[in-house]
Formats: C-alpha cells, structure tokens, sequence
C-alpha cells in the first residue's frame, strides 16, 4: 500500500511549498481520484509517487512517502516503476523507442524480464488495451487515443501494484477519450490494480471510481472521502478551487437550484440519474435556440483543398460564414481541424481554390491589413509570446500600428481588464500559469479589435475556473460583434455557446449546421463525437420513470 | 537481390566500413580507390535490398561535389615538381602530378561515399544502436538518449514551424537582413528551447518510471548477434582491398600516400 505521511514540498525558486502537509493511504486495488486546480501540486505528488523525486528534485522535501513499506527517500532510480507505474498527459513525449513493440519491450529489458518470457507478455498487453493488429506499428503513425493506449500498455506490461494516469484524456476527442476510460475501467476490474486518476473532467471515470482526494491551490489536502459527499457537504470547495464537476452532476445541481429538479442522492452517471431522480423539469434541458444575427458574408470558400507530402488533408471545401457568429469546429484527432483553420486566417495556403476574407481574395489581403481582420489563438500559448513583460505582449501590435502611447497604454488597460489579467503587468509572460497564459494569448488577439478570432482548442488542459472565465471572454466578445471560430472537442461547450457546428471528417466537412440540427442526427459516433449531457440526459429520460413535468 | 547486407550485424558492418575506410587513406593512386569504390557498389547492388531511387539521388549530389573539388584541387594545386611532365586531360594540357593528385582526392572521396552509403542505406538507425550496445558495449544512458533525441528531431521541426506561424500571426515582420534574421532566431529560440526543454525532461521522466535505470547489465529482446557470415563479410571486404592493392601493384599503378598535398 502507499502511506503519505505529513508530506511538504518546496521547489527552490518558490516562495510557498508546493505540496503542503499532505497524508493518505491507498490500499492495493483501492481507485482514487485526485482533484485539485491547476498548479496545485498534483503532477508533483505524481513525481514523489513514482520515485523521481527527492532524487531529482531541485528544492526540499518533508515528511515521508512508503511504498508497501519502503521509504521513497532510499529508491534506487527505476526501482518505484515495479511498484508504481504512470501514464502522462502528453502523447508525443512519453515514448523512446520507434515502433510499439519495441516501446513495450524497453520497460520489460529495464525490469530485467527474462528474453524468452518478453514476447509472451508484449502480447498480452496488447491484447487487453486493444492494440493487437499494431505490433509492428510506427507509433509515429498511431492516434492520439491509440498512444494513450500504448502509454497504458507499456506500464501494464510492468504489472505495478498502483497505476496513476495523469490527466491522461486530455488530448483525445470524445470517442477515444471514451474508449479510454472503458478500457481502464475493465483492466481495474479485472487486474484489481491500485489506481489514482489525474483529470479535469471527471466525466466516465467517477462511474467505477468513488473517493476524492482534493487539493487546493496552495497544495494542502482539503478533503479525503466520497464524491457524494465531498459535492454534497463541500459544493463551495469545487467552486472555489475551480475544480469541475460530472457534467452530469453540474446539469442536476443547476437545476434543483433552479426548483426544477429532486433527487435522493446526487447522480454521477446517467444510470444514477434514473436511479436517484424523482423529478426533473423537462423545459430545463431545452435551451432556447441561440439566434444567430449573422448578416454579412464574413468568410467564403470555394472548393479549397489542401494537401502535403502526397497526403490529402482537406478534399474540397466549399462554404459560406456570415458573421458575427460563434463557430465551433469538430471532429476525430486528425481530421484537419487546425488545418481549415490555418488556411481560412491565411497562416497556410491551399493547394487549390479559394477563400474570401470580408469579400476579398486572401490573397489580395496584405499581411498586415489582414492581421487586422483576424486574430489567432494557437494550441501553445507560448508559441506567440515575444516579449519579457505582459504589458509590452499586448501593447506590440498597437505599437506596431504607432498609436500614440497614450491609447496603447488606455487600450492595453482596457484589454487586461476584460481578459482579468490586472496586476500582471509587469510579469513574463512564461512565469503565468496555464489559465493566465491562455487569456494573455488572446488578449493580444482582439486587442486590435479584430473582427474575426480563431481559437484551436483552447479550453484544452485548463481547469473549470480558467475554462469558465475563457469562455466568458469570448462569449463577450461575441456579443460586441467578434466572430469567434474555435476548434473544440467538448460538446458541452458547442452547446452552450455556439451559433453553428462544423463537422470534419477526413479532411471533409460532413455537417454544417446549428447545434440543436448536428444533435438531432443518429450516430455521431461515426464522426468520433458525442452527443453533450444535456441531450444524452433528455434521450435516458425518455426511457426513464423520472417525472419530467411539474 | 538479397537481404545479406540488410541482415549483418550493423556493429561488424559498421567496423568493416571504418577499416576499408582507414586502409584506403594510405593509398595514394587514383586507380585502386576507383576499383574498389565499384566493388563497393557491385557489392550494394547485389547483396543489399536498398532504396535505389534514394541511393542514385543523393550519389549524384556526391558526384557532383567531388566534380566541384576536382576542378579546385587541378587549379589550386601546388607548384608541381616536375611541370614538364604533362598529361592530356579532357581538353588541356595538365602538369601530370596535379591531375593524379586531384583524381586521387576525388575518387577516394567517391569510394568513401560508396562505403558509407552500402552502411547507412541498408542499416536500420535502431538496430544499430541497440547493436553498439551489445557489441561495443555503448552506455544504455546515452544510446536510449540518442534514440529519443532520434524520434524528437521531426517534433522540432514541426515545432519550429508553429512558432514561425504563431508571430507571423503576431505581425512581426519577415526578417530581412542578416542582422534582423538572427534577433528572429533569437526570438524563435526562447520558446523553442524552452518546448525542448519541457519535453525532454518529460520523456526523461517517463523513462525512468518505466524502470530505465541506465544500468549496463540488461536484457535485450532484440539480440544482436555476431556470426560466422558477420566475420566473413568484414575479411572479404579486407581482402578484396587487398586483391585490388596488389592487382595495381602488378599493373605498375600503385602508390603508397607520402604526405602528396
């Protein structure tokens, strides 16, 4: 079993400890979900679990971490790994090796596994994650959803005691996020491995997994329980730490607080809702359609299409925008996405066809007239930073433009404002924290009042508080006549905010349309989405005995 | 075409190269390093499954630039010894030492090119790692770094090019200049050596809790072995200097490399 005992943290160049005080015990088989802001210690703890740290630590520890018995302090390196195994957030960088089979192999050698005895369990592995037809794969080639997997494998192969996924979801659309989490849950079933789950979105993994764990933001352990009763008796602590609830959970505590719902015991899943509802207002999951006052042709395509290196990304794109709207873009990993995306702010150009900005050829747009038009928020925020101070980071375009510094300086006020980055002026802009950095990278991209405003997932790795104020801004935003284009794989928020969905398959867009339309379609699975908890809601109480009027 | 190539230990395959490379340095006429830079070839072709297409290519970027260098070598050479001695070569009349000299040089540079390309396009990068480890006993430590650092070149690049979009997007001009392209390089440096940074510690990370300890005693699931037909390949291609040493010997064109240029 793991004993945490009075744990403290300190990295060197930090003021407070990251870790503060910390105690639990996880039993073998035991599954536990740690929850916490982001920056609250939790990929640290992960590091003191597994071994890494003291050894490698650049800062101080206290107190004291046994693995069934045997202090972290005196690990040799490698050791942990027989007894503690991770699976990281990022799926490009947790691997060494080339092809699958090789990947699983490299931890079985560092194990010692007998040669003979090696091949017997790199087909076992492979077989209980479901990668089986890949042995021989490049892992260059594999998904996003097929990594993770192979991620999990790789650990598995090892046979630890405990496993600790952290945040190991975040990258994936719906259908492999899902597939994921499905197949976790049946390796626990069945292997009753110690398990300790790392995620903002608790969707799918409170359905076999019970306790909570909570850290705040300064790192101290601020509950050990029930979910149930952590939601029940602590629903501030969720909202002050800017943790996210089961969506589901979200949607039925909205609603009692609205008087339209009861339920016995708060409901995780959609089977604890038939189970624990008595009632629900059905008129509180209809959502008044969002009514586009979309007048002007914003952007137009004409049969784009967009290859590289032989391989087809776009095929044929044709289309008509009218702003200002609040376009959501989805679709599977690799369906090319970011791609249009790219091409339609003139960051790449197609291969053929057009594309019209404001009823003007992109290509008769100068680059600095159309950076005007349109602003682009990337995956990394850091990517776009060039700067040492976030002041000058959104004051460079409007000096660019040579405003005179009295409006650069009421402007840039007026933006860090409105994106609550008050006080952070005089900051680097790499010493933010995640949520800080993503609204930095868009307060430089509407501080030009652009009309347009692409965004590629950028709720992706963010706490709920952080999502939440984003989506503020940009629903803002979209109020003053922005149109906000934004890559996503979160169906709930295409269904809260967005006017219009936009569907990609195969560099092909198979639906585009309002989302109350895309959720009325069967089978949007075979586009790797799902449908967003209100409607999946709505669907299991049409099969329900819950009462759905008052 | 066989495999026979594509299936010798990388690590013998690799030594022969370094031998017949090191011998060849001690012969100095142009006729030797031309025999055998064709064996060479002839060996490639006929024992070697090789992407030809690629092979041709990048020969002739060789050829190319060792064309380069037998024209600057014929007219920067030294002043000749012996000026009155002269051959005809193409359509001038050359004092005879300078054009062996440059023949020399080139062709050696050719059959150098020939050695090393019978290597790289039939070895697998990993598998010669994994073999240097087991053969020439290279630390884990730095073999598994240089196989991560293999698989994150491509993640650079693709890297390197985000950055380039996202202050593209940001309005910063297009350098122009050198003094403006190297503060863009600065600029693109801080974020891309800091992405590099995160990432490698992150695989560093996820190394070690998969067990890797660098520890020199493990167990290899690919072995690499070296055997009778490993040693046969490194004597053969020994002695087929040899034989082509003395063959020149024989025709009167041999000449040993006594500090020429």
């Amino acid at each position: 079993m793991i004993q945490v005992r009075e744990l403290t943290l300190w990295f060197n160049e930090h003021e407070h400890p990251t870790i503060n005080k910390l105690s639990f015990d996880l039993r073998s088989g035991e599954t536990m979900l740690l929850l916490g802001p982001s920056g609250s210690g939790k990929s640290t703890l992960t590091c003191c679990l597994n071994g890494i740290y003291p050894r490698e630590l650049d800062g101080e520890i206290a107190g004291d971490i046994h693995i069934f018995g045997t202090s972290i302090q005196d690990t040799k390196p490698g050791e942990m790994s027989k007894h503690v195994g991770v699976v990281f957030q990022d799926p490009e960088s947790q691997f060494c090796m080339l092809t699958v089979e090789d990947e699983i192999a490299f931890g079985l050698e560092n194990i010692g596994t007998p040669r003979d005895k090696i091949a017997t369990k790199i087909d076992g592995v492979l077989q209980m994650v479901g990668l089986t037809a890949y042995k021989e794969a490049n892992i260059h080639s594999l998904s996003g959803g097929q990594k993770q997997k192979l991620a999990l494998a790789c650990i598995l192969a090892l046979e630890p005691d405990f496993v600790i996924l952290d945040e190991p979801t975040a990258n994936l659309d719906p259908l492999a996020k899902q597939a994921f989490i499905q197949t976790m849950k049946h390796i626990q079933e069945d292997k009753k491995i110690g398990l300790i789950v790392i995620e903002h979105q608790l969707d799918g993994w409170v359905s076999f997994i019970e306790r909570a764990f909570i850290l705040s933001k300064a790192g101290h352990g601020v509950f050990d329980g029930s979910l149930t009763e952590a939601i029940t008796k602590h629903a501030d602590l969720f909202q002050l730490e800017g943790i996210a609830l089961p969506s589901i959970t979200e949607l039925a505590l909205q609603a009692c607080d609205n008087n339209q719902a009861a339920f016995s015991k708060i409901p995780f899943t959609y089977e604890d809702f038939t189970t624990h509802m008595s009632y629900l207002d059905q008129t509180f999951l209809e959502t008044t359609a969002k009514k586009s006052c979309a007048l002007e042709p914003i952007i137009e395509v004409h049969n784009v299409k967009l290859s590289k290196k032989k391989q087809k990304i776009l095929r044929d794109i044709t289309f008509s925008w009218a702003g200002p709207s609040f376009i959501a873009v989805t679709g599977a990993n690799g369906s090319g996405k970011t791609s249009l995306t790219r091409l339609l702010a003139g960051i790449e150009f197609p291969s053929a066809g057009n594309i019209y900005v404001n009823n003007r050829s992109i290509n008769q747009w100068k680059q600095k007239e159309l950076r005007q038009q349109i602003g682009y928020v990337f995956q990394n925020p850091e990517h776009q930073f060039i700067t040492d101070r976030v002041f000058d980071e959104i004051a460079y375009t409007l000096r660019l433009r040579a405003y005179p510094e009295a409006t650069v300086q009421e402007k840039v006020h007026q933006t860090l404002a409105s994106c609550q980055l008050q006080g952070m002026e005089n900051r680097h802009p790499y010493t933010l924290s995640q949520g800080q950095k993503r609204r930095l990278s868009v307060a430089t991209m509407i501080v030009d009042e652009q009309n347009i405003l692409f965004l590629d997932e950028p709720t992706f790795g963010q706490d709920a508080a952080s999502t939440r104020e984003l989506m503020h801004l940009l629903a803002a935003r979209y109020k003053n006549g922005t149109t906000i284009i934004m890559v996503t794989h979160d169906m709930d928020l295409v269904d809260k905010y967005a006017n219009r969905v936009v569907v990609l398959k195969n560099g092909e867009i198979v639906a585009d349309e309002t989302p109350t339309q895309l959720w009325e379609r069967p089978h949007l699975s075979k586009w790797n989405l799902d449908y967003p908890t209100r409607i999946k809601l709505k669907r299991h109480m049409e099969g329900s005995h819950v009462c759905i009027t008052k | 075409m066989s495999a026979l190539l594509n299936n010798l230990n990388p690590s013998i395959k690799a030594i022969a190269v370094v031998i017949a490379v090191c011998l060849l340095t001690f012969v100095f006429d142009p006729f030797t390093p031309l025999i055998y830079g064709i064996v060479v070839i002839l060996f490639t072709f006929l024992f070697g499954k090789v992407n030809w297409k690629l092979y041709i290519g990048y020969y002739l970027i060789i050829c190319l630039l060792s064309i380069g260098m037998l024209w600057t070598s014929i007219a920067f050479a030294d002043e000749p010894t012996n000026p009155e001695v002269t051959t005809q070569f193409l359509f001038w009349e050359l004092p005879k030492e300078n054009v062996t000299v440059a023949l020399s040089l080139t062709l050696r540079m050719l059959t150098f090119a020939a050695l090393s390309f019978m290597f790289i396009f039939t070895t697998n990068m990993v598998h010669f790692i994994l073999s240097l480890m087991q053969q020439c006993k290279l630390p884990p430590k730095l073999a598994y770094g240089i196989l991560a650092g293999y698989r994150f070149l491509p993640l650079m690049r693709e890297e390197l090019q985000q950055i380039r979009a996202a202050h593209q997007v940001r309005g910063v001009r297009r350098a122009s200049g050198i003094k403006e392209s190297i503060q863009q390089y600065k600029r693109y440096a801080i974020p891309l050596l800091a992405g590099a940074i995160r990432k490698a510690e992150r695989t560093a990370v996820a190394m070690e809790s998969k067990g890797f300890s660098g520890e020199k005693a493990r167990i290899f699931y690919r072995q690499f072995r070296v055997t009778f037909i490993d040693w046969l390949f490194l004597s053969s291609m020994i002695m087929l200097l040899i034989i082509i040493v003395a063959i020149s010997i024989k025709l009167g064109y041999f000449s040993w490399y006594k500090g020429q240029f």
